[in-house]
């Protein structure tokens, strides 16, 4: 047990420094994310002249596995546009490019699930076209697709892992860290598993429950 | 900037290395199949054990489903690469190695498991109980029944989920290159290493996984949609 104390307890600094950078880089990635699903999704949708790119750049984001996408943005975008200029940025980027893929898709099944009477109801009672979409059908929208994007802040999650192959010092660098010091995985490579699979587990669940609470509040079903 | 753009899009020099680089996606499609036939089996016996009447049995199930579902693909292959050995080596009393291929399958396998375990269980919960109350007044055992009656239906219904898993199991296997596994990835930045030259090898790197998975899975998804419907008609 003695390894335990002193591989993990006493590094227990280390372990917790890593854990803010896995935090932090996981919130930039998700509000980047949500806010280029968003951009992708209405663009695919309303701007016509643009709309092969979006679904390029959704097909894209989504057929490439995130290790490969990380790679690519922190070796090719510096040269190519001269950003991003750190390995944190390119870390949350990347990580966030690829979720606004999937996130583009789940956008527009939600909207496109709103039904017409809803839109057609606000054009009745005067409202413009960008009130309809703030107050109508982005609202409902968000509420259908809840839960599919709690899955996908865990799946960040589970990908800012990754953001340790270009040294960014996450709670997976910190454990790797740790190991090629004291040559001792065994500990320190399960306790940082067990923290993981814990912050996913209670991310998933917080999710779950303040999804489910939105739903009810407004009257939808849970299920 | 448009000199780096037509440097990144250049494809000479990885046509110079192509058949590294093939080898190399060959690679991942061995882990790909290795750890999604891995993956189906512990699947299916986690699923089995989840709807199993006895309580301690479910628990294991969930217990299963719940670690392996919330467990980062990248620290589980790393887990199994550097403590399972030394586990397995302080319980048998010898000393024990993985290759680099056999962790990689072992990981993929195991966290894929819960992902399919779920699909599973919702494939066999799906199914009406008239039918295993027919089977069972036939005098099917309960292998038969789940060999002749459950699993086909199954299979039917969980396809379109499981394609989609599949998928992310293929795209998964790009990280088994940090751990060694001489993948597409691992080429890539071997080659990167010696000729100095990222952009245009990993934004064809990119490009190459991009329609090698945007065929698949499309090919894929019309595959399954086309023999549903064959088999329901």
């Amino acid at each position: 047990m003695s390894n335990w104390e002193r591989l993990v307890w006493n590094q227990r600094g280390l372990l917790w420094q890593g854990l803010t950078v896995t935090v932090e880089i996981c919130l930039l990635a998700f509000a980047l994310a949500i806010v280029g699903g968003l951009v992708l999704c209405l663009v695919r949708l309303h701007v016509r002249p643009l709309r092969p790119v979006a679904v390029a750049l959704i097909e894209f984001f989504r057929a490439t596995p995130i290790f490969v996408q990380l790679m690519w943005v922190n070796y090719v975008w510096p040269e190519l546009f001269g950003w991003p200029n750190s390995f944190f940025t390119s870390g949350w980027v990347a990580l966030g490019l690829q979720s606004s893929g999937y996130l583009a898709e789940t956008f527009r099944a939600g909207i496109e699930a709103v039904p017409r009477g809803h839109r057609e109801a606000g054009y009745s009672v005067g409202m413009s076209s960008f009130q309809v979409y703030r107050r109508i059908v982005l609202p409902e929208t968000l509420l259908t697709v809840a839960p599919s994007i709690v899955n996908q802040f865990t799946v960040i999650v589970k990908s800012s892992t990754l953001v340790s192959v270009i040294t960014v010092p996450d709670l997976m660098l910190q454990a790797m860290k740790l190991v090629n010091v004291w040559y001792e995985p065994i500990e320190v490579l399960t306790a940082t598993a067990i923290i993981y699979i814990a912050l996913v587990f209670l991310v998933s669940s917080a999710g779950k429950a303040l999804a489910d609470f939105h739903r009810r509040r407004f009257g939808l079903d849970s299920a | 900037m448009s000199d780096a753009l037509i440097d990144a899009l250049n494809p000479a020099l990885f046509w110079e290395y192509r058949l590294v680089l093939l080898r190399g996606l060959a690679f991942n499609a061995y882990v790909f199949f290795a750890a999604a036939a891995v993956a189906l089996l512990i699947g299916l016996a986690a699923a089995l054990l989840r709807v199993n009447r006895a309580r301690p049995f479910r628990w294991v199930g969930t217990l299963h489903v719940e670690v392996f579902r919330n467990a980062p693909d990248y620290i589980m292959i790393v887990w199994v690469h550097f403590v399972l050995p030394l586990l397995l080596g302080k319980l048998i009393g010898q000393r024990v190695e993985f290759s680099p291929f056999v962790s990689a399958v072992i990981a993929l396998g195991f966290v894929y498991s819960g992902y399919f375990a779920e699909t599973f269980r919702a494939g066999i919960q799906s199914i009406p109980q008239g039918h295993l109350d027919a089977a069972r007044a036939c005098g099917m055992g309960e292998t038969t029944i789940l060999v002749r009656i459950i699993l086909p239906q199954v299979v039917r219904r969980m396809l379109p989920e499981a394609v989609n898993q599949f998928v992310s199991l293929f795209k998964a296997t790009t990280i088994v290159s940090l751990i060694a596994v001489p993948d597409l990835m691992y080429q890539v930045s071997m080659v990167t290493q010696q000729e100095m030259r990222p952009l245009p090898l990993y934004t064809w790197a990119a490009l190459t996984y991009f329609v090698v998975i945007y065929l698949v899975a499309g090919s894929l998804r019309r595959l399954s949609e086309h023999w549903r419907q064959k088999i329901y008609a």
